[in-house]
């Protein structure tokens, strides 16, 4: 039984692969998201500590793009570059981390709100996860902001915090529809405890869609954390591109025509972003039966 | 009679939820801004330089010498009763900050979204009927590349380029003067409307877009083209007021969302509404401009998401035993 | 099908009200205002806002600027070095144990409603004052003052104990009693919500106007005192952010740009026509050192105690290189606690005397102090074993903070000592104050001309209140009540000389920087402001509004001084920005009282607007629900 189950896991998994391959926008996406993946990584290799120290920075400040520095350095001399490098690996962690953490709560709180809908355990849970999206993000993420601190661990607390609902709402429906169906009832008159048939059968069904959800998730992480970082609520002791982009702004870099400060950070903002999104939207299409074969 | 039994039950459970949700804002706007660090009476006779008896004396008369429960029951009872207290920093009456402050975010995100949407829409319709198309490509990819953008950084090119380096636009405020025109008022209003719309424009066009695609492939839209119905007369009259009904609810909702959309914006822009007002009333720790504005925009979203609720239950009445 | 045109002609409806709506919101918003008339209109851009223009609720810097600009006090600020000067009086006489002050009013002021002020008014302001304990200017008077007018032009300010009274001076501003004896009985937060246009004031201007979170207008006082202003009306916008505020100042929107940052002047030096005053600095950046004894949670490094750590601290920073880098060489290093705009107050150390930038001589100070280096470059406490590592947060309400905070953990690096550098808020800040749970702070300090509550500060008994780090020392007491009992200026100037002198040797903190304040101005349209104090003072009424009665419209000087050769008119001078439709003859008019004040039946016209749009979406739909099978 095991066997039989994983092996048609496994064969579903290389379906996946295979019909995410011939979809052109989802393949463009990973590819970008390659190409920053690497930078992440070349920036442990490449840039020193001493190349993001303020006072110890080897360029001068302020330059304009040229040769060396190829992109320009900031107000304390630091090379662009290397802060977009360090900012790749800060914006990549802090959005993977966040979503995770707000796909593990929301994915929890939605299939235990649709599994148990229709008892007051579900709809207390279905009543949290509409308050939370009820609330306004902004506000709840400056607030906790400032309780508690601005560490990256408590931006990535701060952002899980406020994203969690949306994927729970999401997961809700889908175990709702799930659990309609004829298999589970089998299940269940087998003797299958509740325990199990979340585990072994609706988490399954429901892996997809959460699958696709979270890579979607990544993306508003990355642009919450932006944000947040621009209201100068982000931890400053991580250089984060939305955090580039904030200090460029304090340092008058519009008025004072440091455009090669102020516009890579936010064009590597909206490129992660986006290839995120592909990939997200190819998976949701490759998911979601309806929009199968409808090509 | 039975029907109008279950409409009945329907709107007032709906209400009744609605009413359960905002006695649950009410508390957790109280303490949620509480834990938040430092004493904002310190931190006015800081900036003051006010000797200890003085502060003292501003922390009474700010009520916060009173334990903690005391001041939530206060609290709750005011706001009941509509008095929604003074502002800590200013002395002023935040209804009266809140209502001076509501008209600017209104417009803002009114025109903003009405122009988001109506864009968005229309392309979505087009793209999402013409799948794979060139547009429906260029759409997609635009639409995708201005929701991935950060607000506050669009916002920032295009009042650098506008207002600064073309000098099209004025470069911030809602109007020159106190008797500016209407056109004065537009002629601000631009630079934050297109900031909002680009930003949302993606948004309603992906939505529009799959919703157009999920409802082409139903079988209905083949039977009305089995029918012979041209089309353009498919779309209209079949696809589109079926496909159009998730914007619908969308807009409704983001009429509520007076507050996250606009503090950025209007921080970016110095346009004066409860967005601007909120950031700083954070710095400042003014609980009761902070409580009165979590309060209204919560409300709103809560009696935005019911009227939603009620108009697509009213109508359609599968959704109502749901 | 009737059904659908009759859905099509009410959706095109509903679009037309909505559409209108939107459109009229301009006007009616504006619908109480007056209309325009000529004038010289100077306008002021700023980022910190006047958030309620009620004098008794100033807080703001720019609320302090509109009530300076609005009102007298009884003896003010002198122009030059902001020492007692007179005003409404025209000179306050102790008597011989000073404990009696006699002050005569001058004889020709009126109220800019016509009524004639007289000591009576001032009699009045004080007890109202002291009556309500507005924090703020309660602090000028002792404990059991009292105000007799023997007659209209004599005010007697009488106290229990000998005090300096009317030479600080008290940084009271007048009010007229006709105004304000009505509330004399109100409780305070009713006499903060009490809104008047045009305030009644003795000053060159009065507010006429204000749009909240917008701008802010002021016209004339014909019934001024004083030497007649140039401009008829001065309006303070706000904007939120400086790029924008520059770019006003570029198109001539705002003549007068104040509250700028560092970061701005290679932009603002860049533009023709525009003049940047870098004011002295009012505030310092404050490194400041904890000592313990807080709370239970107050656990600061104990090598701090040690005076050669903090000495040694000292002279490991370099805090030219922190003005340079941080503050773009606007400011200058700092030296003493009293700040240098107190210009009769502050101490100078001579250059020779100065802690000097030394890594060397800091390393060496440590080394012989005991502090062996331990294996991964930092020191070691020999007392407890444990490293020298500081906390150190900075404040986010101070500029450059963080910046310094960085660049001075770079440099403890050199001597060994580590600093984890922490951005908070500062509510944060604050809270870390009162419980001790730090090593060593950045914030910030600014203080009255009067360096009585600067010096304050670090007394022992202000741990727990205003003192950052809970420093106790017996001498600076001392020193600090003596200086507060001398009734004569000049030894007084003396032993707060002393004060300031002991502090910076003793190293409780270290004053890191005076950064300049940044203003900039349109040499082409406005000219001949007198800046307070003079010479590197401020554009704007901060202490006095003899800034703003002298600034002069460009072309209007030229025309009183050649007779009237020259071609632009005082009309002429504002604007030529594109895109704005405010010229410079525009006046705000008269009460807009609450600015965006829309008449309710706009809002039902929008709302019924939106319902009806929804209400077309909706009826669309039906037909087409029509023809769907039933099945699904």
């Amino acid at each position: 039984m095991t066997n039989l189950t994983w092996t048609r896991r496994r064969r579903a998994a290389a379906a996946t692969w295979s019909a995410f391959r011939r979809d052109r926008r989802g393949m463009l996406g990973l590819c970008i998201l390659v190409v920053f993946t690497t930078a992440a990584l070349l920036s442990y290799v490449v840039v020193e500590p001493t190349d993001l120290d303020p006072a110890l920075a080897p360029g001068l400040p302020t330059q304009s793009p040229s040769v060396t520095p190829p992109l320009g350095t900031d107000q304390f001399g630091r090379a662009l570059l290397d802060l977009l490098l360090v900012g790749t690996r800060v914006s990549l962690t802090v959005g993977i981390a966040a979503t995770l953490g707000a796909v593990l709560l929301g994915a929890a709180m939605g299939i235990l709100a649709g599994f148990y809908a229709g008892r007051p355990i579900g709809s207390v849970l279905t009543a949290l996860t509409d308050w939370f999206l009820v609330i306004p993000w902004l506000v709840l993420a400056i607030v906790l902001a400032a309780i508690l601190g601005p560490t990256l661990l408590n931006v990535i607390i701060v952002i899980a915090v406020t994203s969690w609902a949306l994927t729970a709402r999401l997961v809700r429906a889908q175990t709702l529809s799930i659990r309609e169906q004829p298999y589970i009832e089998r299940a269940r008159a087998l003797g299958a405890s509740n325990a199990r048939l979340l585990t072994r059968h609706i988490l399954p069904e429901v892996a997809p869609v959460i699958t696709a959800q979270g890579v979607l998730t990544v993306a508003v992480a990355i642009l919450s954390e932006t944000t947040l970082a621009l209201l100068g609520l982000g931890d400053p002791n991580s250089m984060s591109w939305g955090r580039i982009i904030e200090e460029a702004f304090q340092a008058g870099a519009m008025s004072n025509g440091y455009w090669w400060w102020i516009l890579p950070p936010g064009i590597c903002v909206v490129l992660v972003t986006v290839a995120f999104s592909l990939v997200g939207y190819a998976l949701e299409e490759i998911v979601d039966p309806r929009l199968r074969g409808v090509r | 009679m039975s029907r109008g039994a279950g409409r009945l039950t329907f709107v007032a459970r709906k209400a009744g939820w609605a009413l359960l949700t905002l006695a649950f804002i009410l508390a957790v706007n109280f303490f949620l801004f509480r834990i938040m660090p430092g004493d904002p009476a310190a931190l006015l006779a800081r900036s003051q330089r006010l000797s200890p008896e003085a502060l003292a004396a501003q922390r009474a008369e700010f009520g916060l010498d009173q334990p903690l429960l005391a001041q939530f029951v206060t609290y709750m009872r005011e706001t009941v009763s509509g008095n929604l207290g003074v502002s800590l920093v200013s002395g002023l009456d935040v209804t009266q900050l809140i209502v001076s402050r509501l008209w600017p975010t209104i417009l803002l995100l009114g025109v903003g979204t009405a122009l988001a949407a109506g864009i968005g829409v229309i392309g979505g319709i087009r793209g999402g009927w013409r799948r794979g198309s060139s547009f429906d490509s260029g759409s997609l990819y635009t639409s995708l590349v201005l929701y991935s953008t950060p607000e506050g950084w669009l916002g920032m090119l295009l009042l650098l380029t506008f207002a600064g380096f073309l000098g099209w636009f004025p470069a911030g405020g809602f109007r020159s003067s106190a008797d500016g025109g209407p056109v004065d008022v537009l002629q601000h209003l631009a630079l934050p409307v297109l900031a909002l719309s680009l930003g949302y424009v993606g948004q309603y066009l992906l939505v529009m877009r799959s919703s157009m695609i999920e409802v082409k492939s139903m079988p209905y839209i083949a039977l009305a083209r089995a029918k012979g119905l041209t089309d353009p007369d498919v779309r209209r009259r079949h696809a589109l007021p079926n496909a159009v009904l998730p914007i619908f609810t969308l807009v409704v909702l983001s009429a509520g969302f007076i507050l996250g959309g606009a503090i950025v914006i209007e921080t970016v822009f110095s346009w004066p509404g409860l967005g601007l007002l909120t950031y700083e009333a954070i710095n400042t720790l003014d609980y009761p401009v902070l409580q009165g504005v979590f309060l209204v925009s919560s409300g709103a979203v809560i009696f935005t998401a019911f009227l939603a609720d009620i108009t697509y239950g009213l109508l359609d009445p599968r959704v109502r035993s749901a | 099908m009737g059904r659908g045109n009759f859905g099509r002609w009410r959706s095109r409806a509903a679009l037309g009200v909505a559409v209108a709506a939107v459109a009229m919101t301009g006007g009616l918003a504006t619908a109480t205002s007056a209309q325009a008339e000529g004038g010289t209109t100077l306008t002021i851009g700023t980022t910190v806002a006047i958030d309620n223009p009620n004098i008794w609720a100033v807080n703001s810097t720019t609320e302090w600027e509109s009530v300076t600009l609005q009102y007298d006090m009884m003896l003010k600020f002198s122009d030059e070095d902001l020492s007692a000067a007179p005003s409404l009086a025209t000179g306050c006489e102790p008597n011989a144990d000073f404990r009696v002050w006699t002050c005569s009013i001058r004889d020709d002021v009126k109220w800019s409603d016509g009524t004639p002020l007289t000591a009576k008014d001032i009699a009045f302001t004080y007890q109202f004052v002291i009556d309500h304990g507005f924090g703020y200017f309660t602090s000028y008077f002792p404990k059991g003052s009292t105000f007799e007018t023997p007659d209209d032009y004599t005010l007697v300010w009488t106290t229990p104990k000998p005090m300096r009274g009317p030479q600080l001076p008290p940084w009271v501003y007048i009010v007229p009693e006709h105004i304000w004896a009505p509330y004399a009985d109100k409780p305070n937060k009713e006499i903060k919500q009490a809104s008047m246009f045009p305030t009644v004031a003795s000053g060159p201007y009065v507010m006429t106007a204000a749009d909240p979170g917008q701008s802010w207008t002021f016209e004339r006082n014909p019934n001024f005192w004083g030497e007649a202003p140039h401009y008829d009306t001065i309006v303070y916008r706000l904007y939120t952010n400086q790029e924008a505020m520059v770019q006003a100042l570029k198109s001539g929107e705002i003549q007068i740009a104040e509250n700028l940052e560092s970061s701005l002047l290679p932009a603002l030096e860049s533009i023709p026509n525009v003049a940047v005053q870098r004011v002295t600095a009012d505030t310092w950046i404050n490194l400041a050192f904890n000592f313990g004894g807080q709370g239970p949670d107050s656990n600061p490094l104990p090598a701090l105690q040690d005076l050669q750590v903090r000495k040694a601290i000292a002279m490991a920073i370099d805090k030219q290189a922190i003005v340079d880098k941080v503050y773009l060489g606007a400011g200058a290093p700092g030296e003493t606690i009293v700040r240098p705009l107190s210009v009769y107050w502050h101490l100078d150390i001579p250059d020779d005397q100065v802690i000097p930038y030394d890594p060397a001589a800091a390393n060496a100070m440590l080394d012989e102090a005991g502090y062996p280096m331990g294996p991964d470059g930092i020191r070691l406490d020999p007392a407890t074993g444990q490293p020298l590592i500081l906390r150190l947060p900075t404040s986010n309400d101070t500029p450059g903070s963080e910046a310094a905070g960085r660049m001075i953990a770079s440099f403890l690096e050199q001597v060994g000592i580590k600093a984890e550098v922490q951005p908070v808020s500062a509510g944060k800040v604050y809270d870390m104050q009162q419980s001790g749970d730090f090593d060593a702070y950045i914030w910030y300090w600014s203080g009255d001309p009067d360096p009585n509550y600067q010096l304050s500060v670090f007394t022992s008994d202000q741990c727990g209140d205003l003192s950052d780090g809970c420093w106790k020392d017996a001498t600076y007491d001392a020193l600090y009540a003596q200086q507060g009992e001398e009734m004569n200026q000049d030894a007084r100037l003396a032993l707060v000389k002393q004060a300031q002198q002991y502090v910076y040797d003793q190293v409780p903190a270290i004053v890191i920087a005076y950064p300049n304040s940044i203003a900039a101005y349109r040499t082409d349209l406005v000219t001949g402001i007198v800046p307070v104090p003079a010479g590197d003072g401020y554009l704007t009424p901060m202490y006095s509004y003899t800034s703003l009665v002298t600034a002069t419209p460009v072309g209007a000087e030229e025309a009183t001084d050649n007779g009237g050769d020259s071609a632009s008119t005082p009309a002429e001078t504002d604007s030529d920005s594109a895109g704005s439709d405010q010229a410079a003859g525009q006046e705000a008019s008269a009460d807009t009282g609450s600015g965006g004040g829309i008449p309710a039946w706009v809002w039902i016209v929008v709302i019924v607007a939106i319902v009806l749009v929804v209400a077309f979406v909706v009826i669309r739909r039906r037909p087409a629900a029509a023809d769907r099978p039933d099945s699904e």
